[in-house]
């Protein structure tokens, strides 16, 4: 039900690794809050558009993926144009666009494990001062995914559960049913965890 | 943090998925969706307190990070932390922290329920709306360039909306903790 955002394909974004990628990305971001010339960060929106088209997304799926974030970007340039100049909301403009359009390229890009492999990495130092462990974020994300189909299900049983009894469906009266029930399971499926020896303590 | 924490923290941040689901609506020319998300994370701070709450929503966002669509209306990936309401997410977890930090102080399963309700509807609002809006205005005006002062006041026109949300948070909070009480207490 939930899959990822990365599209299959053989392209140099695709085979660079996902460490590059997010560095790369981090000093975009950097290099990008530095620059104030609207020329020059059009044409950084220029390149990003080509970098995020040359990930062989479709068309379609490519602007469905981005539209919400780049409207944002679009009210906040409108604003700086109204309250202050055309050449600042040009350079809001092209900033976040060019910035937006890297992330998405990166998101599609890079798999999920390929992403998980690179938190781990990360989580490694925390790890040896004890404040978190690896092994536990990979199965708390595992849980997530496996548990989101199962409370959308148990969502619509306590709507038409209220339906079958001619009450109205208010979200208070779902929401709490749905934390209660749900949140019950814990004891169960931590105790079927630590049955199998997941966490290995 | 025991089994039992990681897996309400996991199904906490599965009920935040799960609520993203339910089609959201966007407030006039605001760029900020009005989604029954942000009322997930007043509830996690309110239901399981700081320290699972805050670990929760991290959880929502390392989902996000990783390229899956579990915000509402199926956004997701990296595109969304760059964006001008990347703040928002950001303070989402500062916010389920402050929300539960309160609650864990003021409300006791003894007390009587409007103690509790007060309690409840104080944390939503200064974690879940306050330091949310501190961290996202923080953003907002300065990924916005000059205008920021204009966006940052346009951007209160959801205090309303939120305010009903916190309402719902302290009403859920209140029913949760009767029925299958989590919240630790702190002193």
């Amino acid at each position: 039900m939930l899959t990822g955002l990365d599209i299959a394909g053989d392209t140099p974004l695709h085979r660079a690794s996902a460490r590059l990628k997010l560095i790369l990305l981090f000093l975009a971001a950097v290099a990008l809050f530095l620059v104030h010339s609207p020329w020059a960060l059009a044409a950084a929106a220029i390149i990003a558009v080509g970098l995020y088209a040359s990930t062989g997304i479709a068309p379609g799926e490519a602007v469905r993926r981005v539209r919400f974030v780049l409207f944002t970007v679009l009210l906040v340039a409108v604003a700086n144009y109204i309250f202050h100049s055309l050449d600042d909301a040009l350079a809001v403009l092209f900033r976040l666009g060019a910035l937006v359009l890297l992330a998405a390229a990166v998101t599609a890009t890079t798999t999920i494990s390929a992403f998980m492999d690179e938190i781990t990495r990360l989580l490694r130092p925390l790890e040896r001062f004890g404040f978190v462990r690896a092994a536990d974020v990979s199965l708390a994300v595992g849980l997530v995914l496996r548990f989101v189909p199962e409370i959308l299900a148990r969502y619509g049983d306590i709507r038409e559960a209220h339906r079958a009894r001619g009450l109205r469906v208010r979200p208070l009266g779902v929401l709490v049913p749905l934390i209660i029930l749900t949140l019950k399971d814990a004891d169960t499926i931590a105790m079927a965890i630590d049955a199998r020896a997941f966490r290995r303590q | 943090m025991s089994t039992r924490d990681l897996v309400l923290v996991a199904l906490f941040a599965a009920i935040i998925v799960a609520l993203g689901l339910v089609p959201p609506f966007t407030l006039g020319f605001i760029p900020v969706p009005i989604t029954a998300q942000s009322l997930g994370v007043m509830l996690a701070g309110c239901i399981l307190g700081a320290r699972r709450g805050a670990a929760a929503v991290l959880l929502v966002l390392l989902l996000v990070v990783i390229g899956l669509p579990v915000l509402s209306g199926g956004r997701g990936g990296l595109a969304v932390f760059v964006g001008p309401t990347a703040g928002y997410l950001a303070g989402w977890v500062a916010g389920a922290f402050v929300t539960g930090l309160i609650a864990e102080r003021l409300v006791r399963e003894t007390q009587p329920e409007l103690a509790q309700f007060l309690g409840f509807l104080a944390a939503a609002i200064v974690g879940g709306i306050g330091v949310v809006y501190l961290f996202g205005i923080a953003w907002l005006s300065y990924s916005s360039g000059k205008a920021f002062m204009e966006i940052a006041m346009a951007s209160l026109i959801f205090i309303p909306g939120d305010l009903i949300k916190a309402f719902i948070a302290m009403l859920a909070g209140r029913a949760v903790l009767a029925g299958y009480p989590l919240l630790p207490a702190r002193t």
